[in-house]
């Protein structure tokens, strides 16, 4: 690691740079675009973010919201815990402990610094760690390893059943930095008896664990709240699901990205309601006036990227989308399974999704436990990929609910689950109609394929498969 | 004898198998030993451990799955396709990692291209990746649901008395297994790592009554042997190895692979079920508990523990650390027993290898003589 | 007494004689497709040019991924200890070695007293090898040696997309192409190779005074850029050319074994 890499806690120059990034538009537009020039690695992502309006400038805001509290958590008297995307934080915010999410950390030093996370993905083999490991996980621990960011309290995932290269990540990095760990374990079944039961204890293992680690008992009103809020997100979500199912989607590109990183990084908490309802308020105006969410105005192609996206430097992956027309379907990430999904009442899938209940406690706990095995991935990457509610039947019907007119795959080398079957899935969505591009690169490494390789290959298969 | 336990331990469709498919008997592959044998023996099936050794080519493998994947799976699948695990009348596949997991539908749809090659009794085993009440009750409820299942497909009856019996044993070879375990760590040795990892690996692949029969006389045999003298003392610690070859480049005369933790060998027969109460419940604590595999999240603690009494036990002047490409999970604990067994003053080697055809042994060599050459240079200092 | 080395490698074959703990012969020549037919040649060079035959030679040891083929050694010695143990007789203050050789990369931690405490070796992929500095040289029409000279005078290295060589090597055709001046190109390679050798050498801990042996160590543009990444002054070994590492190794180890102490 560079000497400069070490001489500030990383997740404060993070929360530096968010901070400055929301400032960005409080002057006039010449000060805005003469300040561009000097953030040569991100102007094209703040600008692609800001780009969006109201809805751009509040997820820049939540993002430096995020990292103040991480950075000052130790300060404030909060306990901190390493968490993963896929563990929805209502919890943690339930219980006054401040969430660090590894995957948004490194998709946001991918996206503005120059190397990315290259250090501390570099750094992680020096101590140890195995380099086939995952990118998304490996390129914020390896800050954490080292020492340069706050203080961990403790590591909690809920992977294990879902992914094992997250799971492992996990489990290394307590082991070596001596600290508390628990994991909430996926049987390879969804829905029935046995797996509700097994997630309730686990759940209530879990706050078990919390309680001990912070000293305090959950507060059942705060949970409340907080579940109130994530109920009303879930309903902001739904009508954007459902608006985005028109022709043309007025749904603009990014949208689909702050969504779901907003839910990761503030779910339960009225900073993610507060982007939502933004973005809600944009897509129903372009509804009503029936046009297109791209920044062209004309939707050549509607695409659906059945895992996650890529994070190359300056969001570039909507940018190619968005100047080419190319409107943003959706992806395993952005779908939550509440009750209320367009997706559920439409499949009749209300087992596989999850509802609120608050009538007391133990309900309450019920809901929290059914909210998280029903996150992305934690939902459909168990058991085998064709089982029911498992990840092909997700992805058919969802590319269907979304009128795609082709399926991407992009994810990391060190997505094992997925490697493992990905031809196969394949090979099901192209034999039901569906045009299906696997992506080589590495969602958050770009030396593992350069961008532009990327990009190249991207349009190749657009235009062998005659969709352009 | 080590001529039949190394036959037993190279050859698939072996003649143990072969006679007892002759006899018009069955028999059920699995992949992970977290699946209890004790529940086919009870059904009067042969539990039989499906490697990939012997595969020499990967393409059936390559073909379904995808890059980036461990080859242990993969030459799995590669048998497979080529027919030659259609001896198997059932086969059971648990999550013991993500790419094991996944053999579950390539298999599948490698079966559906070509005719024959899936068993007709296919069957996911779930199993928790951690050790606490409800999740033993879980593992319980799904072992029930493992037997269930056995019994309709092959038409038998699996009640508690027949489990009982067969723990009893399993339960007696056990204890043989720790003498034998008890003779690999003497001061003086009767037999080679290589060795003794042919006669564990052929307890996968035959009756568990002539298993214990040939083991009994082994180790009365080994017993009065002289034992090997004056070699480097060895651990091999990581991931599957089911390739007595690869101990044999490893020991290369020099050194003598004494202890292991790994899935084909201690790990496998350690620990007793108990034999009073529900038996299905007491082969869940047992199967669920025992197994030192780092796919049991957050348990390092305790695996670095049983690891340096092995050490101290049998006396290790080094522990070897290899992983399979693309094995995170051992790639990565490796990582941290090396920091933590060095800080001990233990010496340890990491190796990354494939897993197949044993090819790239001259590097292998190299660097397994170097770290002997190291264990030695410490001697003659001390 | 007439102590002898031989190090038989993927891309060159060395061989070295000594004479009471000092090098009295040494021969560097590009190894042929059989390791026996290498080493039978350079040992021959030495001994012709050194005026004795085999017999004279005490005790002989080879190294290197063929040393078990050579048919005129004593003992075979892996690589890993010869190239600790000539380094320490290149530079006794050493406590960790690099060596970059043709197809492998490895560092080693030695103690006060020369003996090996570490190691590690990569060698599952090209990108940290003298094989990538080989492959991007032919691409820009360099010598391996222009290589190092070229990196030195550029302004403003490019920083590779990919760690892969092959990858790398359509960059490269692609920087060519936009005119990026040589140097630049140069040194970006020099970078990316310092940079995956640095994460190895940080895996076993940095210990002054850092060597690097083998080919690539006379390559300074690589040298350089390592020191960069490593943070740490790499002292140059300018006893000995620093390919003859290991062979050197070896005849001290032959030495040794004859009896004869070596300094």
């Amino acid at each position: 690691m560079r000497k400069e890499t070490r001489e500030y806690k990383f997740d404060w120059m993070l929360w530096t740079t968010f901070a400055a990034a929301a400032r960005l538009k409080s002057g006039t537009q010449k000060e805005y675009r003469a300040i561009l020039k000097y953030i040569p690695y991100f102007n094209r992502m703040v600008d692609a973010l800001l780009g969006t309006g109201e809805p751009g400038q509040k997820f820049i805001e939540i993002c430096a919201k995020y990292m103040e509290n991480l950075t000052f958590a130790k300060e404030k008297g909060k306990k901190t815990a390493i968490t993963t995307f896929c563990f929805s934080p209502a919890i943690f915010y339930a219980m006054d402990i401040v969430p660090i999410c590894l995957e948004v950390l490194s998709v946001m030093m991918t996206f503005v610094y120059k190397r990315g996370t290259a250090e501390f993905l570099d750094y992680c083999n020096e101590v140890g760690f195995t380099e086939t490991s995952c990118s998304s996980q490996r390129g914020t621990i390896g800050a954490y390893l080292a020492g340069i960011g706050s203080d961990v309290d403790m590591f909690v995932t809920d992977t294990p059943g879902v992914c094992d290269t997250n799971a492992n990540a996990f489990s290394f990095a307590a082991a070596y930095l001596n600290k508390p760990f628990f994991q909430l374990d996926m049987p390879p079944d969804l829905t029935g008896l046995r797996s509700n039961e097994y997630h309730r204890e686990d759940f209530k293992a879990l706050i078990r664990f919390l309680e001990e680690q912070t000293g305090k008992k959950l507060d059942s009103e705060r949970l409340k709240e907080n579940l109130r809020e994530l109920a009303r997100q879930d309903e902001i979500i739904a009508e954007l699901e459902d608006l985005a199912r028109l022709v043309p989607s007025p749904v603009p590109v990014p949208y689909n990205l702050m969504v779901y990183a907003s839910r990761f990084l503030f779910a339960g908490m009225p900073e993610c309601t507060g982007v939502l309802e933004s973005m809600l308020k944009v897509a129903r105006e372009n509804a009503a006036k029936n046009i297109s969410g791209l920044s062209g105005g004309v939707e050549k192609l509607r695409a659906f990227f059945c895992y996650i996206d890529h994070y190359a430097q300056n969001m570039q992956l909507w940018q190619m989308l968005d100047s080419n027309g190319i409107c943003y379907q959706g992806n395993i990430l952005s779908h939550f399974w509440s009750h209320n999904a367009p997706h559920v009442a439409h499949y009749h899938k209300e087992e596989a999704a999850y509802n609120i209940n608050m009538a007391n406690t133990d309900a309450l706990i019920d809901s929290l436990s059914m909210i998280n095995s029903r996150m992305p991935m934690i939902k459909s990457i168990r058991g085998p990929y064709d089982a029911p509610n498992m990840w092909l039947e997700d992805t058919l019907g969802l590319a269907k609910l979304y009128n795609a007119d082709f399926i991407v795959y992009n994810g990391t080398p060190g997505c094992r689950n997925t490697w493992g079957m990905v031809k196969l899935l394949a090979r099901d969505t192209e034999k039901a109609g569906y045009p299906t591009y696997i992506m080589y690169a590495d969602a958050f490494d770009a030396r593992v394929q350069s961008w532009e390789a990327t990009e190249e290959r991207f349009m190749e298969f657009l235009k062998v498969r005659r969709l352009v | 004898m080590m001529k039949e336990f190394l036959e037993a331990s190279t050859a698939l469709n072996n003649k143990h198998v072969t006679k007892w498919k002759k006899n018009g008997k069955k028999v059920v592959g699995y992949t992970c030993s977290y699946v209890p044998d004790e529940i086919f023996h009870a059904a009067g099936i042969l539990p039989f451990r499906i490697r990939g050794f012997g595969a020499t080519d990967i393409t059936i493998g390559d073909t379904y799955f995808g890059p980036f994947i461990c080859s242990l799976p993969k030459c799995m699948l590669q048998l497979a396709g080529e027919g030659k695990f259609n001896f198997l009348d059932g086969a059971i596949i648990t999550p013991g990692c993500d790419s094991m997991r996944r053999l579950d539908e390539c298999w599948r749809k490698a079966g559906s291209d070509v005719p024959g090659v899936l068993p007709p009794f296919f069957f996911h085993f779930g199993v928790p990746h951690k050790y606490s009440d409800y999740t033993i009750k879980w593992f319980t409820e799904e072992t029930r649901r493992l037997i269930a299942a056995v019994e309709e497909h092959f038409k038998v009856e699996i009640t508690d008395a027949d489990l009982k019996k067969s723990i009893k044993l399993y339960n007696y070879s056990r204890r043989v297994l720790d003498r034998f375990e008890a003779l690999r760590t003497l001061d003086a040795p009767p037999f080679s790592g290589e060795e003794a990892l042919a006669v564990i690996l052929a307890g996968t692949t035959m009756p568990r009554e002539e298993y214990n029969a040939l083991l009994e006389k082994f180790i009365a045999s080994a017993e009065k042997s002289s034992g090997i003298k004056d070699r480097v003392r060895l651990m091999l610690v990581g991931s599957a190895n089911d390739d007595v070859g690869m101990v044999r480049v490893m020991e290369g005369g020099k050194a003598l692979v004494v202890a292991d933790n790994l899935c084909f060998g201690s790990r496998f027969y350690t620990d007793q079920v108990g034999e009073n109460g529900d038996p299905v419940f007491e082969l869940s604590k047992r199967y669920l508990g025992h197994n030192d595999c780092p796919r049991m999240y957050g348990d390092y603690q305790r695996r670095l523990n049983i690891l340096e009494q092995k050490v101290e036990k049998a006396k290790i002047d080094g522990v070897i650390l290899q992983n399979i490409r693309f094995c995170d999970l051992h790639g990565a604990e490796n990582g941290l027993f090396e920091r933590d067994l060095e800080a001990k003053g233990i010496p340890c080697m990491r190796l990354e290898r494939e897993y197949g055809p044993l090819v790239e042994t001259g590097r292998m060599k190299m660097r397994v003589d170097a770290f002997i050459e190291r264990i030695q240079q410490r001697r003659t200092i001390a | 007494m007439f102590a002898a080395g031989c190090d038989v490698g993927s891309l060159t074959s060395k061989a070295v004689i000594m004479k009471d703990g000092k090098i009295i012969e040494s021969v560097i020549i590009k190894s042929k497709a059989r390791p026996w037919e290498s080493a039978d040649e350079v040992m021959n060079i030495a001994l012709s040019r050194a005026g004795l035959t085999m017999k004279d030679i005490k005790s002989c040891v080879g190294t290197g991924y063929g040393r078990d083929k050579i048919s005129f050694i004593d003992e075979a010695v892996s690589e890993i200890a010869c190239h600790g143990k000539g380094a320490r007789w290149l530079v006794p203050s050493v406590r960790t070695v690099i060596d970059i050789g043709g197809q492998d990369c490895k560092a080693l931690r030695l103690d006060d007293k020369g003996n090996m405490m570490k190691f590690i070796t990569n060698d599952k992929c090209a990108s940290g090898t003298g094989r990538f500095l080989e492959v991007m040289a032919k691409v820009m029409h360099l010598n391996l040696d222009e290589l190092g000279e070229m990196s030195a005078r550029s302004k403003q290295p490019i920083t590779f997309a990919s760690a892969c060589t092959v990858w790398a090597q359509a960059d490269v055709i692609q920087h060519l192409n936009d005119k990026v001046p040589i140097e630049d190109i140069a040194a970006g390679v020099n970078n990316a190779m310092a940079s995956r050798m640095s994460t190895l050498a940080n895996n076993i801990g940095l210990e002054k005074d850092v060597c690097m042996t083998g080919g690539v160590a006379k390559n300074n543009g690589v040298v350089n850029a390592l020191e960069k990444h490593l943070g740490i002054r790499i002292k140059r070994i300018r006893r000995e050319d620093p390919q003859l590492a290991g062979a050197i190794g070896a005849a001290l180890f032959a030495a040794e074994k004859a009896g004869g102490g070596a300094k």
